[in-house]
């Protein structure tokens, strides 16, 4: 039998430029579509998905951070897994990764009211890519339907993939190096970690991290990292963006 | 005996009961169910044997190692060798599919008028090959194109002479320079960032600007004269006044900086007064180094040599080859349209989308995109050694597309050899420096490598890193005060750094579906003066400028100086902007 | 009286068409395009599955050999039979992939490791696939018509059935993708 996994990530915002890499190489990862020409900020599709927030005050006092917030892995009362009435949400007790199954999925979205992270996401078009673009989906994934919720399940389609490679080999442990997901193979900036949180060798639970909304104790596996209070104060608000319809740049 | 109405209706009573009573409804439902999970309107990804490819990312001059991940022989995801790629590489795979892609071009009715405009150029008028991305092989081979015509010239924007080496700075000062954005090579930054302290001059919080350890919010379009000020050609208060800093902030950035402290200055393309200002700091050779490219056979010397556009004669140019498959800088289609000749000039341009200069042109000729391209990518402006690295072709290009640097060595007669494989045997000649080579992670003498071995390396998504030239005296140019700059009419109008385009579809995901970077049709303002423009967030506006009007999308970002406009497109920025509410 | 007859009369219609026609009706079937005997390649050309049904250098299984494997031997005609003789002429000599319906290949959403099974856990072949590999003539493909799966495949509730019983994981994202 398998040692028992607990994966998780480490999040160091100071070192987030919000270059949006992560976002598209999950979106790539996952076979998410582009969006549909009515979709916009509040029913698109982003698994994981960059906030800019700031320290509220005005220019040139105005200080700005990026903050990816993807599924946290809630390890307490998962709070879309309690409230699926298909159990279609399960919490997979050897690994800690929150699964979500399409296929189950009828399309109530309680699950995404639910969840207090914003970070489950619903297919309100038909998948559809520009015509060849296609030919590029990841084989390991498969595409959703309509009328599904989906989200991040920390790149399922690689940990497949190493188990696969490990069991080739005959063994029936994983090489860390080879489950790596795709947000985190992506970052330029090596801000996002990942690993099993049960290994106190990588360092992911650094006594100076956070969790979002920590009040609501979850126990998330996504740690987060500032140096700055403000930062900090704003990840314990509700919704991680201070004014909604402010842009950012790049 | 006849049947009734009764009957029938007791007959499919029976047939009911007795169906529930077998597995064909229960089947239909779950065979349903199946069905809507598979059926035909979600795409397939097909299967097959995954294995890795390398190459390198010819989106940008940084030219980033990239291990591609593919099924057969198409690639289904990229990844960087040392480090991430940024979110365009990452997509660089889907560009083949773009819908905004050409595929069909008229290739030989062009080369036809282009003969046929050589042929009848008055005296005096030239043809021209403008090339957005020198340095690189298809560079050489237009410069060699343009010197066997006799009235050829060869025009690219004017690339610093020098490179700098980040691992050697303890301070950087960015005067605006996307450092953490999209300058050098990401790789090499991030790996590197903790060794350096970074303050940051920009009139905007960029996201550089957000994670520097100091900002200053400088004036826009005063970088010039704080490098001058910090090179002690103007006073403090004439600094200040011009920037828009206190003189104590400037006093404390030059003392922080001084000579012989491994500082390096920077600024978006070490303009001349940057690279005065690092000489004088005491950094010229050690924290800049002269630029160094990868050597070329000999016989490529009787090249043409490069012009700058701004050193060409108005009203000179006949016929005007433009090379946009490799992105490079952006020139402003004005400073280019007054070098045309007067009356019917022939404007060919080379480019995968229409989204660039096509519109101004009169053919529009397709070539392969990467990762189709096959290309080098000269060395990057942080990379100290020269370097030799080959965007190997991951797909082959579709039929109908044409290599500009093909075309044109034909209008010249230049043989149809392959000018890479000549550079790669020249180096390889040189004997210096080592074959780097990413699937094995090894790194090996290019003396112990045979010649055709270098070439299936170099191929294989090798690259060859020779030795940074030793500095010899240099000479920094002078750079110049320039007169404050009027109090300016309106808006000032900002591009973000400069971004491959047209983009992956999926950055959907980064403009649509989330405003984490600002959408080729946004501008971004602060809430004042959208207010004083009298538009909202959300509100369609139009932006206008002396180049041109441009239907936008207003956001509004308090990090956004007051009186500064911030464009996603190149062609937008301008000294003087008005927003209109639609 | 004849009231219930009429009554049992529909019922025993719906229940012979629901047992005895449903089951056949609801599949579509076709041969496969070559007729092939696994006992025939069992004797003479290899010993084990895995010679011919191999796995990848990364470990990924690569199911029903391609032509390649077959013109190994089949360049030219080794034997006498019309099977034969028909393979190399329609698909051999005009280098053409057969276009096999696989008996049991997965939908798009399952994720089956054939190195985990077979390498890991040491099940034999015969466990899922029956005792095709040592029959004498491939049996038709037959495919529901509605949801596109083949008869012959294993369903969810078999792999469950096999992993409660061993004790494995059967959390959904283990199998499903």
């Amino acid at each position: 039998m398998n040692a028992q996994k607990k994966y998780g990530m480490s999040i160091d915002v100071d070192r987030c430029t919000g270059c949006g890499s992560c976002m598209v190489a999950c979106a790539v990862e996952n076979n998410i579509p582009p969006a549909h020409a009515g979709a916009n900020d509040r029913n698109g599709l982003t698994w994981i998905r960059v906030y800019k927030v700031d320290n509220g005050e005005d220019y040139p006092g105005k200080r700005s951070a990026f903050i990816p917030v993807l599924c946290q892995q809630c390890g307490e009362h998962t709070p879309c897994a309690s409230v699926c009435p298909q159990q279609a949400v399960d919490v997979d007790p050897r690994t800690g990764i929150v699964g979500q199954m399409p296929e189950r999925c009828l399309g109530c979205r309680y699950c995404m009211a639910a969840c207090p992270y914003h970070a489950r996401y619903f297919n309100w078009w038909d998948p559809r890519w520009p015509a060849g673009m296609e030919k590029t989906l990841n084989p390991d994934v498969a595409p959703r339907m309509r009328g599904v919720v989906e989200k991040c399940n920390f790149c399922h389609g690689r940990w497949h993939a190493a188990k696969q490679k490990a069991a080739a080999a005959g063994k029936s442990e994983i090489e860390p190096g080879d489950y790596v997901p795709a947000c985190v193979e992506a970052c330029p900036t090596g801000a996002i970690r990942f690993g099993d949180l049960n290994d106190p060798s990588n360092d992911l639970r650094h006594p100076d991290s956070f969790r979002l909304l920590k009040k609501l104790g979850t126990d998330p596996k996504i740690y987060y990292r500032s140096k700055r209070d403000w930062v900090r104060n704003v990840a314990q608000a509700s919704r991680p963006v201070s004014s909604q319809k402010e842009a950012s740049h790049g | 005996m006849t049947t009734t109405r009764r009957d029938i209706f007791k007959f499919a009573g029976g047939s009911a009961l007795g169906a529930l009573l077998t597995p064909a409804p229960w089947r239909l439902i779950t065979d349903t169910a199946l069905w809507s999970e598979n059926w035909p309107g979600i795409p397939r990804p097909a299967r097959g044997e995954i294995r890795a490819k390398f190459t390198h990312c010819s989106l940008c001059p940084a030219g980033c190692a990239v291990r591609a991940r593919c099924v057969g022989e198409q690639p289904v995801s990229l990844a960087g060798v040392r480090g991430g790629l940024c979110p365009f590489g990452v997509t660089g795979h889907q560009l083949p599919y773009h819908p905004a892609r050409l595929r069909q071009g008229p290739v030989s009715e062009a080369m036809a008028a282009v003969a046929d405009a050589i042929a009848k150029c008055g005296p005096g008028e030239r043809v021209a090959v403008l090339d957005l991305r020198p340095g690189r092989t298809a560079s050489w081979t237009a410069r060699r194109a343009m010197a066997v015509l006799k009235n050829g010239w060869y025009i690219a924007p004017v690339q610093s002479p020098v490179a700098v080496d980040l691992t050697k700075a303890r301070t950087v000062l960015s005067l605006s320079a996307p450092l953490l954005e999209r300058w050098g090579t990401p790789a090499n930054v991030f790996a590197v960032r903790d060794g350096f302290r970074l303050i940051q001059a920009d009139p905007v919080e960029s996201r550089t600007a957000a994670l520097a350890d100091l900002w200053l919010p400088i004036r826009p379009g005063s970088e010039e004269a704080l490098a001058l000020g910090l090179a002690g050609q103007l006073t403090s208060a004439e600094t200040a006044a011009m920037t828009g800093l206190s003189e104590h902030q400037i006093e404390s950035v030059g003392q922080t900086i001084g000579f012989g402290r491994l500082s390096l200055v920077i600024d978006r393309a070490m303009s001349p007064a940057v690279v005065a200002l690092n000489v004088k700091l005491g950094g010229w050779g050690r924290t800049i180094v002269p630029r160094a490219e990868a050597p070329v056979p000999p016989e490529w010397k009787k090249a043409a040599p490069v012009t700058d556009l701004a050193a060409v004669p108005d009203r000179s140019i006949r016929v005007l080859l433009i090379d946009e498959s490799a992105p490079g800088e952006y020139l402003p289609w004005d400073a280019i349209e007054k070098k045309l000749a007067a009356g019917n000039p022939l404007v060919v341009v080379f480019a995968w989308s229409a989204n660039g200069y096509g519109r101004y042109a009169k053919y529009v000729l397709p070539t392969p995109v990467y990762p189709e391209a096959t290309d080098d990518i000269p060395p990057a402006i942080d990379s100290p050694a020269p370097c030799f690295r080959i965007a190997a072709p991951l797909l082959a290009a579709p039929a109908g597309v044409v290599t500009p640097s093909e075309f044109i060595a034909s209008l010249a007669g230049l043989p149809p050899a392959d000018a890479l494989r000549e550079r790669a045997r020249a180096i390889h000649q040189g004997g210096r420096g080592t074959l780097v080579t990413y699937a094995d992670a090894k790194s090996v003498p290019v003396k112990e490598v045979k010649p055709d071995d270098f070439w299936k390396a170099l191929n294989a998504g090798g690259c060859w890193v020779g030795q940074a030239l030793p500095p010899a005296n240099f000479r920094a140019p002078v750079g110049q005060a320039l007169p404050p700059a009027n109090p300016s009419q309106g808006l000032v109008v900002l591009a973000t750094p400069p971004a491959p385009s047209p983009a992956s579809p999926l950055f959907t995901k980064l403009y649509q579906e989330s405003d984490l970077l600002l959408a080729p049709n946004c501008i971004a303002l602060h809430p004042q003066d959208a207010a004083r423009c009298g538009v909202s967030a959300g509100n369609r506006a139009t932006l206008e400028t002396p180049n041109g009007k441009w239907s936008v999308r207003i956001l509004t970002d308090s990090s956004v100086r007051p009186g500064v406009v911030l464009a996603a497109r190149p062609e937008m920025a301008s000294a003087s902007g008005k927003v209109v509410r639609v | 009286m004849r009231g219930k007859i009429i009554f049992l009369a529909g019922l025993a219609a719906a229940l012979g068409a629901g047992w005895a026609g449903f089951p056949y009706a609801i599949y579509t079937s076709r041969p496969q395009p070559v007729d092939f005997s696994h006992k025939v390649h069992a004797d003479k050309a290899g010993a084990k599955c895995e010679d011919c049904h191999a796995f990848r250098d990364d470990g990924t299984f690569a199911g029903i050999p391609t032509l390649d494997k077959c013109a190994g031997c089949h360049a030219a005609a080794m034997g006498t039979t019309a099977a034969e003789e028909n393979f190399i002429d329609q698909y051999v000599t005009p280098q053409r992939e057969p276009p096999w319906a696989s008996y049991a290949r997965q939908p798009e959403n399952v994720f089956f490791s054939h190195a985990a099974h077979v390498k890991l856990g040491n099940v034999k072949c015969e466990s899922c696939h029956g005792a095709l590999g040592a029959s004498d003539k491939l049996p038709r493909y037959r495919q529901d018509r509605i949801s596109g799966y083949s008869r012959l495949g294993m369903s969810m509730t078999d792999c469950i059935a096999c992993h409660r019983q061993q004790a494995r994981a059967d959390s959904c994202l283990d199998c499903h993708k």
